[in-house]
């Protein structure tokens, strides 16, 4: 049994981008962008602030219509999918907001189960265990009972990706998990992270600052850039901190300042 | 439930129950165990647990996983849930047949029972009790009041002996908002109040033959009482409530924490504008709604057969300046009350969207308490001074 059999489609990317063209209006932030995500990945979108990361992650899960071109997710047309058909691919996969979003009239085991009482069968009883499930997973089952409002902005955002994840969706998109967490948290994120995906074959798109977790977990990265408004770069980014050419790439994996660079 | 959910009965069930003995049970899974095919099959197999765990002691249940060709979280919740009722009732339990790859996350979640924790009791609180705390709460609100006022009068002063540093350009977005942009709802409702009162004075007043002694009446209700009383609830409920959602959204956001860190008064910087702006729209509204709503009032009483000159000579020997000072006074203090509540109910904003939204209607709520509170006392001093 190989790690993607959860995965019921014949496609064999999870996510297919072609020729996308993200911006605002007349504002192109990006265009020309073509790129697959494998099934049971973990890919990892690069860049830097303003760039575009978060509108390029809500072009890909169909939050905004893109300028032009389509995203394929399981390989349905999200961008051209309208409706029941629409809501159907949304229920496949789970996101997690940067600020968390969570919804503040409810404790934490009411956001998990939100959705799970809309879209299944299951009881109260049967959805809070599922619910604690998750919480568990991110470190939060002591909190259930707890408002948004009342944990710290490191612990929302767990919180969020255990409502992403409440009806086991293949694909997660995460818009920066580890940015605020102190860096326990951010490495049993990352495990958390490895072990789902290893385990469940869940595929990950995760927009992401943060080196060390990207070192840890990413199969693959795309960096974007403002100024190409394009990808510059992609592969494994081990491979790209040490043997990329393009300065814009070496200077972001070594971090070095803008004025250092000549 | 959902249309798009497919429902498990059409498929073949992913979970059976069998048992051999009253000692002996085993659960057979075959197929994709998710959150969706789950659905029912789950409540059935823990009924069965449950009335054969009745039956006898020491029981062992095998859950058979080895035809599953997938298994996510929900399955694993399932386990464990099937797994928790047999630990309670003492039984054993055992898996086999599971895919080694599921077994790391099972793992994740031992020792078991932190998810199955006992409810916690809510402790009950007595009448007397939550009536201390309601009285509790009075308390502080009316403490809170009376800080809020002290302060807003001190930074009052201050504004007035820093005429230059005071915020200006929110003082005039503030007054477009409450005043000019409230200019036609305070006109249609002082219009429609106008044509009411006169009519309804009209009808008791024409048993006596007495039409004629509407105009003044009606005038000097509206000068003295309607037209600063409508234009104040109309305020709260338009201005008093966004100035409370304003500031509220800015307390969530740490907004108003910022300017406190940068060692700048919430309330020179936020609440004087608005109060000024208050103070200065409330009077000028009132006295629009007291035009428009005398206007109405002589439309009315033309059906009557009152001609506008019989009515205006009437009004004037009611009516003097006096009175329209006394109702634009009033309205000053209406607009001073109706802004500073708003701007305080948004500073005592909890935190969450739903605070703002709470924040508002209490802006709402307080203002009309207010208003009528400063009528009565408007009213007493008016008889003891004849002002």
């Amino acid at each position: 049994m190989d790690a993607t059999s959860n995965n019921t489609s014949n496609t064999p990317y999870a996510i297919d981008v072609q020729n996308l063209a993200v911006g605002y209006g007349s504002n192109v932030l990006m265009k020309d962008l073509n790129f697959t995500v494998n099934n049971g990945e973990i890919f990892v979108i690069l860049g830097g602030s303003g760039c575009g990361k978060s509108s390029l992650l809500k072009n890909l899960f169909g939050l905004y219509q893109p300028l032009s071109g389509d995203v394929l997710i399981e390989g349905q047309n999200i961008t051209a999918a309208q409706g029941v058909a629409r809501q159907k691919i949304m229920t496949s996969f789970g996101v997690m907001y940067q600020q968390g979003a969570l919804f503040g009239s409810m404790n934490l085991l009411e956001n998990v189960t939100l959705f799970m009482q809309e879209y299944t069968e299951l009881t109260q009883n049967q959805m809070d265990l599922l619910a604690r499930c998750k919480l568990d997973l991110v470190g939060l089952l002591p909190y259930e009972t707890y408002m948004p409002s009342e944990i710290s902005g490191g612990m929302q955002k767990r919180a969020a990706i255990a409502r992403a994840m409440a009806l086991d969706p293949k694909i997660l998109f995460l818009d920066e998990p580890s940015a605020g967490l102190d860096p326990i948290t951010s490495a049993d994120l990352d495990s958390t992270i490895l072990d789902l995906s290893k385990n469940l074959g869940i595929t990950f798109v995760i927009v992401s600052h943060e080196l060390a977790s990207i070192y840890a977990i990413a199969d693959k990265v795309i960096m974007l850039d403002k100024g190409a408004k394009g990808i510059i770069a992609e592969g494994d980014p081990k491979v790209l901190r040490d043997s990329s050419t393009d300065p814009r790439v070496h200077q972001f994996f070594n971090r070095i300042m803008s004025k250092d660079v000549a | 439930m959902s249309n798009l959910v497919p429902i498990s009965s059409v498929e073949p069930p992913v979970a059976v129950w069998s048992q051999a003995d009253a000692t002996n049970a085993k659960i057979s899974l075959t197929g994709k165990i998710n959150v969706y095919s789950l659905g029912g099959v789950w409540t059935q197999i823990c009924d069965a647990q449950d009335a054969w765990l009745k039956q006898g002691a020491n029981q062992s249940l095998v859950f058979d996983a080895s035809k599953v060709s997938s298994l996510d979280g929900a399955g694993i919740a399932f386990l464990i849930s099937i797994e928790g009722a047999q630990q309670k009732a003492g039984g054993k339990f055992e898996i086999v047949g599971l895919d080694a790859r599921y077994q790391p996350l099972l793992k994740e979640f031992d020792p078991i029972t932190n998810l199955f924790p006992v409810p916690a009791i809510k402790p009950k609180t007595s009448f007397i009790v939550s009536m201390g705390m309601a009285a509790q709460n009075l308390m502080d609100d009316a403490g809170g009041l009376i800080t809020f006022t002290g302060h807003l009068a001190a930074d009052l002063v201050w504004s007035i002996r820093n005429i230059k540093q005071v915020r200006w350009g929110d003082f005039v977005n503030a007054a477009v908002e409450a005043g000019i942009n409230a200019l036609p709802i305070v006109g249609l409702v002082a219009f429609l109040i106008g044509v009411i009162l006169s009519f309804q004075a009209a009808i008791g007043m024409k048993q006596f033959g007495a039409e004629s002694f509407v105009g003044p009446l009606a005038a000097l209700g509206i000068v003295r009482e309607m037209g600063p009383l409508i234009t104040a609830i109309l305020l709260a409920g338009r201005s008093s409530a966004a100035f409370a959602a304003e500031i509220g959204t800015m307390t969530v956001n740490s907004e108003v924490d910022a300017l406190v860190s940068g060692g700048l008064s919430p309330i020179r910087f936020l609440v004087v504008p608005r109060v000024l702006a208050g103070i200065l729209v409330m009077p000028i509204l009132t006295l629009y709604a007291d035009i428009v709503s005398i206007i109405a009032s002589m439309f009315t009483m033309l059906a009557y057969g009152i001609p506008f000159i019989n009515f205006y000579n009437g009004m004037l020997s009611a009516v003097d300046l006096e009175d329209v000072g006394s109702g634009l006074l009033k309205a000053t203090l209406f607009g001073v009350v109706v802004s500073a509540v708003g701007c305080l109910r948004g500073m005592q904003t909890g935190t969450g969207a739903a605070a703002v939204g709470i924040s508002a209607t209490r802006a709402v709520v307080s203002s009309i308490v207010m208003i009528v509170l400063v009528d009565g006392v408007f009213a007493f001093i008016s008889y003891k001074t004849g002002f």
